[in-house]
């Protein structure tokens, strides 16, 4: 590899605007672990583009100031739950990051629907992908964990997806009643037979895969209780609506 | 507004991850500027364009833990972040409807108005550059950074092989770079 004709050639540029091809990035990625000047030179073009960059300012307005400012007081620490996009289509430029938690959850997705697919013998009405889809994204690392209504609840459902290999665990809510405003549904984890606070399940995330960022590890069962808002410290056990066990 | 501390780059990130409010006030104050500036090359209408910022900073929030310092700054993460809400805003359904006028199914937009609601986006910040470079360099500029489109698509849509656009794409950003100085 000749490194200096490399640096030269515009993949850093390219690599720094983000507008690598996945191959091009990794590429990238893997020689500058073994290339200091590389390294070197990535870092170099990335100032001047900051420097240039934060040269050519416009100020929104400041209504426009005040509203965020405020947004971002008014947030929670997403402790509990780190939202995701679903992956809707492939022109999204492919950051790794990004695109590798999307192809997990979209994985989790598929595979969730082929288990349902094989259990009801054909597509239901609304998750009708083509078949050959399924048997790709099979990923045997991932497990989904079918989360039932309880009592008078038994219409709720919901998937938890686990991947074992990375531990992180995805949910997706496919019916639970909307929460009132002074309520939330919180997630639990049960670990040596002992709730633990496995964050909240806010409404907005109907119909999409979440991942739960803060799952303990050795959980062996989940609930779903109807909680004050902002949740407990412990859960109020008459108000189970959900339950699964891995 | 209480008084703005400063801090230094891991500090900042520090602060993020920890989701402490005073060090996402700093990133707000001190980088909506030119997140802002890229927005508008994109999304010339302000209103919409604000709401991109919002959401640009909420998804900071949400997901500073996936920043990696190991493969870049923090403002080049941020670029990337920003420049994908706006194309996904202006692909979204929503976005096509609120500026049916605007005519943004052609890649080359070319707003000629009045309006100070609109900017131009072709005179903002560094798509102005890139339209001052020459025309094959400027087309896949304009394609990939703020269209979205991949390299792969790129070829197709100009029927050329990818190796072309590979090397175009490579030396309008050379040549771009030139400018940042």
């Amino acid at each position: 590899m000749d490194i200096k004709q490399y640096i030269s050639s515009g993949i850093i540029e390219t690599y720094v605007m983000g507008l690598c091809t996945a191959a091009e990035e990794k590429e990238l990625e893997l020689l500058r672990s073994q290339y200091p000047e590389l390294n070197k030179a990535i870092s170099a073009c990335e100032e001047e583009m900051e420097q240039h960059m934060l040269r050519q300012t416009t100020l929104p307005s400041a209504d426009t100031d005040k509203r965020i400012l405020d947004t971002l007081t008014t947030l929670k620490k997403p402790a509990s739950i780190v939202q995701m996009p679903l992956r809707k289509r492939n022109w999204l430029k492919n950051i790794a990051v990004a695109a590798s938690v999307l192809l997990l959850i979209s994985t989790g997705f598929n595979y969730y629907l082929y288990r349902q697919v094989k259990k009801s013998g054909s597509a239901g009405s609304n998750t009708s992908l083509p078949l050959s889809d399924y048997k790709v994204l099979l990923d045997p690392s991932i497990t989904p964990v079918a989360m039932y209504g309880v009592g008078s609840h038994a219409i709720c459902r919901c998937t938890m997806f686990w991947d074992k290999k990375t531990g992180k665990m995805y949910i997706m809510i496919h019916h639970l009643p909307q929460s009132s405003a002074a309520k939330d549904y919180q997630l639990w984890a049960i670990v040596d037979g002992k709730y633990i606070n496995a964050g909240l399940v806010k409404d907005e995330i109907r119909g999409k895969f979440i991942e739960m960022s803060n799952i303990p590890p050795g959980a062996t069962a989940f609930t779903v209780t109807l909680e004050k808002a902002g949740g407990n410290s412990a859960p109020t056990i008459e108000e189970t609506y959900l339950k699964g066990v891995i | 507004m209480p008084e703005i501390k400063t801090y230094t780059e891991p500090e900042l990130i520090r602060g993020l991850v920890q989701h402490d409010n005073a060090a996402y006030e700093y990133l707000y104050m001190n980088y909506r500027g030119s997140l802002y500036n890229i927005i508008l090359q994109l999304i010339p209408n302000k209103e919409i364009a604000s709401d991109v910022l919002q959401e640009v900073f909420i998804t900071v929030w949400q997901q500073i833990e996936k920043y990696d310092e190991n493969k870049g700054r923090l403002f080049t993460w941020l670029v990337r972040l920003t420049r994908n809400t706006a194309i996904n805003k202006l692909r979204s359904k929503v976005y096509k409807s609120e500026s049916k006028n605007e005519s943004l199914d052609n890649y080359v937009v070319a707003i000629e108005t009045n309006n100070p609601d609109i900017e131009n986006i072709n005179r903002i910040g560094l798509r102005k550059q890139v339209h001052q470079l020459k025309e094959d360099y400027k087309n896949v500029i304009e394609l990939s950074f703020y269209n979205g489109f991949t390299q792969e698509e790129i070829a197709n849509s100009l029927n050329i092989p990818l190796g072309t656009v590979k090397t175009r794409l490579r030396s309008a950003l050379i040549e771009l770079r030139k400018q940042f100085v």
